[in-house]
């Protein structure tokens, strides 16, 4: 039975090619394009990424992940090279945190398999493999104690100026040198400065703005795709639930749904976060828990749609796991809405980030957008330079993030996919 | 129809109670959780302390339980239910007792006394504001729907979206610091929504002639008519430029008010005015042009009159209260019309393309009654939806406005709960907006059967 079953698969690509020649005579011009056929994804990401708004929200969503990966290399005090009585050294690597290296080796990892030529599975698998190791060692992190305070002035003194050469990074400030010993630090208007050149200017407590917007960008992307994955998660397993066995199961969920939705989002944020932590990883898991709704909705809708087809009931009649014909059967027919709500999803949780921070209940010692535009509002003067930096950094994200999902959502939508706007 | 609206507000009963029971498991549940010690601080002995957390714990009952506190604060609550006495010791049931939100803990005082102050400056900013959003949008969504695919609907889609990710944080930060600020135009106020000098002031503005009062009304006028003149101007070529012209006229006086005069104001403010108005100009819809120069023009017409008034005039309660609310209606009403438009464009394409459409513009309607008389009508089911969103956004939308802007309203209050722990008040906040959320999702409910009549509940 097996031998068949795998004859019959070893034989199905070789019908196809059969039926090709005939196509070919007929039209030999069309038959090359027909060479492999179109499925609906590729069709769908063809269409959608054929405007000119969903590039421009991909390259700087690239801008972004470039700036968020290489944060340390791109803005530091210390040197990227240097050479000290011809011994050469990598000062920002030696300093490089435990987090720096998860996010570096991630990169890595998605990069190295990207180009590499395995197949889809074995892709996915990898990718699963590795990130394993990067959230055990943030795990880590969390618990390790705190490391020894790095002092940024003492980059600016004896060993490290007397050097042979060096190259510094683009910025050469930390996020968080406020650059005390140079004693007429606090607020510098962009290019302002005498001896230094701050291109966005420096905030009030003397730290360079366009440094501070570089590390600011981890935090919003990694809360913008952390947080939309664990409410997806939450959303498909309810929303799924709740579509396959409908009946009581959705008039619970239902409820459920309706209760988190007749909360208002921010205000439920807002309590989460006044009365549990404020932490960085805390934050990414209360964005997500309070922003499922959406997505359990699509998936509820689809999988209603979908609990009657015939392959579904054939699969339930070959007696598949319940965990198999919900992820594996049906969820690949029905993720098409969600990836469309994911994108808008990104956009809203970063804009929860910043709405958080802007209201003084975001990360406390780190930088970040919100927290940013939040200091310029504080400040005793309007300069515009801590207002507009960051509050653009902002907006261009979740611009970016609305366009990619607004032009997959006319791409899939095939009443809308003729006339659309921005995909156009 | 009754049976049905007395389903949907009993059904309404167990959903609060689950709304409430989730806000109060998170703080139940969170680290230090309601407890007196979040109430009490500053240095103090430590018997005095210990005095003042038990007279909290006995006041507020705070040392019981959490589903004991939960179902005593329900027992307040609702309508019926249980009567007790100052040990919270049950003496009675009572179908009369009402209903009461419990005390505050950070203000003092009777919940809804803190909510009555606050709710009618939240509703003011949102009764503003809703009409806005809504004129905007259909005015916008309209016209794009039915000009679908050309250059306006395109430049339109782009502008809406990118206007819906303007956050409003930064609209109201560069609001604030550009015009109500020493050091660039100090024409608005920086905080709350009336002056202390306006209470004394009558309510309507007062001029000390009537001559005054003319020429204020008349330079409004005069402004508006010559820029409506000019906007019906046929040649756009020439429309552009002097448009274009007044607004340089306009943003030189404006660079002159300029806080810190520099070369930079002097070279920015004028070529922004010149682009700005002449874009007005070179819009080729004609009631938007119409009303962006109108604006325009009552603006700069008021403006100029003002400058010309003697000392005598006094701006009355009225006006001060719409000159403190103009920057926080703008901030709160963008965003919402961006969406708002994106919504019904759709919706009336997605009519416009359908067949009835195609049926009435056979038989030889014209294009305008086709889009008002038979496709606005069934494409409004979507903007009911968005009202029943409304509602709860009567509380939360205007969140961050009021913190910009230094508004007491339900905003702010909602802030200062959660910072405070104040179980009280989190709790009766969470109640009202999951109600009005609720009875939004109803008549929303109904109004679709207004708006559509195969829509009906039996």
């Amino acid at each position: 039975m097996t031998s068949f079953l795998k004859r019959w698969h070893k034989q199905a690509p070789k019908k196809i090619k059969i039926n090709r020649p005939e196509f070919s005579k007929q039209e030999p011009v069309a038959a090359q394009k027909v060479e492999k056929p179109e499925t609906l994804t590729q069709r769908v990401m063809k269409k959608a990424l054929s405007g000119i708004g969903v590039k421009f929200g991909l390259v700087w969503v690239g801008i972004l992940v470039i700036a968020a990966v290489f944060a340390p290399f791109l803005a530091n005090s210390m040197p990227l090279v240097m050479s000290l009585h011809g011994q050469i050294s990598f000062p920002v690597v030696h300093y490089l945190t435990l987090e720096d290296w998860v996010v570096l080796s991630a990169f890595g990892v998605m990069v190295l398999v990207w180009l590499l030529p395995i197949r889809h599975h074995i892709r996915v698998a990898l990718v699963l493999l590795l990130t394993i190791p990067a959230i055990v060692g943030l795990l880590v992190h969390w618990k390790m104690p705190p490391k020894p305070l790095v002092i940024y002035d003492d980059f600016r003194q004896a060993p490290y100026t007397q050097a042979d050469w060096r190259i510094m990074p683009p910025i050469p400030y930390a996020p968080k040198d406020y650059l005390r010993d140079y004693g007429d630090t606090g607020l510098e208007a962009p290019l302002a400065a005498q001896e230094r050149t701050h291109l966005m200017g420096t905030e009030e407590n003397g730290a360079d703005v366009f440094s501070r917007m570089i590390h600011a960008s981890r935090i919003a992307l990694s809360i913008g795709i952390v947080a939309t994955s664990i409410s997806m998660v939450i959303g498909i397993i309810i929303g799924g639930l709740m579509g396959y066995f409908a009946g009581w199961v959705d008039m619970l969920g239902m409820r459920l749904l309706e209760i988190f939705e007749a909360i208002p989002t921010l205000f439920l944020l807002l309590t989460f976060v006044a009365f549990f932590g404020r932490s960085l990883y805390m934050m990414m898991i209360i964005i997500g828990v309070t922003s499922w709704s959406g997505y359990a909705r699509y998936i509820r809708a689809e999988f209603l749609k979908l609990r009657k087809q015939d392959y579904v009931q054939a699969a339930v009649a070959s007696g598949l796991p319940l965990s198999s014909i919900l992820f594996r059967h049906m969820l690949p027919n029905g993720v098409a809405p969600l990836l469309v709500a994911a994108s808008f999803g990104v956009a809203s949780a970063i804009l929860a980030e910043a709405t958080l921070s802007f209201l003084g209940l975001g990360l406390v010692d780190e930088p970040s957008w919100g927290q940013m535009l939040d200091q310029a509002v504080k400040s005793s003067t309007f300069n515009w330079w801590m207002a507009v930096f960051p509050g653009g950094a902002i907006f261009m994200t979740v611009f970016a993030y609305n366009l990619i999902g607004e032009s997959f959502r006319d791409a899939i939508d095939p009443k809308m996919s003729r006339r659309a706007g921005v995909s156009a | 129809m009754l049976t049905y609206l007395m389903r949907r507000i009993l059904l309404m009963i167990p959903t609060l109670l689950g709304i409430t029971m989730v806000v109060f498991a998170v703080m139940a549940l969170s680290p230090g959780g309601i407890s007196p010690q979040s109430l009490v601080d500053g240095a103090m002995k430590p018997n005095q302390r210990q005095a003042l957390m038990d007279y909290y714990n006995k006041r507020y009952g705070l040392d019981d339980p959490a589903p004991v506190q939960y179902l005593r604060w329900l027992n307040n609550v609702s309508p019926i239910g249980f009567t007790t006495n100052e040990k919270h010791e049950i003496t009675d049931f009572s179908l009369t007792k009402g209903s009461d939100l419990g005390t505050s803990f950070a203000y003092g005082r009777p919940v809804s006394e803190v909510l009555a102050e606050r709710i009618p400056i939240t509703l003011l900013l949102n009764v503003l504001t809703i009409p806005l959003i809504y004129i905007v949008a259909i005015v916008m969504g309209v016209k794009a729907a039915s000009e679908s695919g050309s250059r306006f609907d395109v430049s339109s889609n782009i502008a809406m979206l990118a206007l819906w990710s303007i956050p409003t944080m930064l609209a109201g930060v560069l609001l604030l610091g550009f015009f109500a600020n020493v050091q660039h135009w100090q024409w608005f106020p920086t905080a709350g929504i009336g002056s202390r000098a306006a209470q004394d002031m009558p309510y309507m503005p007062h001029w000390n002639s009537i001559q005054d009062a003319l020429k204020f009304f008349g330079g409004m006028i005069a402004g508006t008519l010559l820029m409506v003149w000019l906007s019906r101007w046929p040649e756009s070529k020439i429309r552009i430029v002097i448009a274009a012209l007044f607004g340089l006229v306009a943003s030189v006086a404006m660079a002159q008010d300029h806080g810190q005069q520099s070369i930079a104001v002097w070279v920015l403010i004028p070529l922004l005015g010149m682009l700005s108005v002449g874009g007005l100009a070179a819009i080729n819809y004609t009631p938007l042009r119409v009303l962006g120069l109108g604006t325009f023009g009552l603006i700069v017409g008021g403006a100029l009159a003002y400058q010309t008034l003697d000392q005598g005039f006094v701006r009355g309660f009225l006006m001060d209260r719409a000159w403190h609310l103009v920057l926080p209606i703008i901030c709160m009403s963008y965003g919402g019309s961006a969406a708002l438009t994106k919504i019904i464009r759709s919706s009336v394409l997605e009519n416009l393309n359908a067949d009835y459409a195609r049926t009435a513009r056979a038989k030889g309607l014209s294009q305008k009654e086709v889009l008002w008389g038979h496709v606005f009508r069934n494409s409004l089911l979507p903007l009911i939806t968005i009202i029943a969103g409304l509602l709860p956004s009567l509380l939360a939308g205007s969140l961050i406005v009021e913190n910009i802007f230094s508004i007491n309203g339900m905003g702010q209050l909602a802030v200062e709960a959660v910072k405070n722990r104040d179980r009280e008040l989190v709790l009766s906040i969470t109640l009202i907006s999951g109600f009005l959320t609720l009875i939004g999702y109803l008549i929303a409910d109904i109004l679709y059967t207004f708006a559509d009549p195969r829509v009906a509940y039996d």
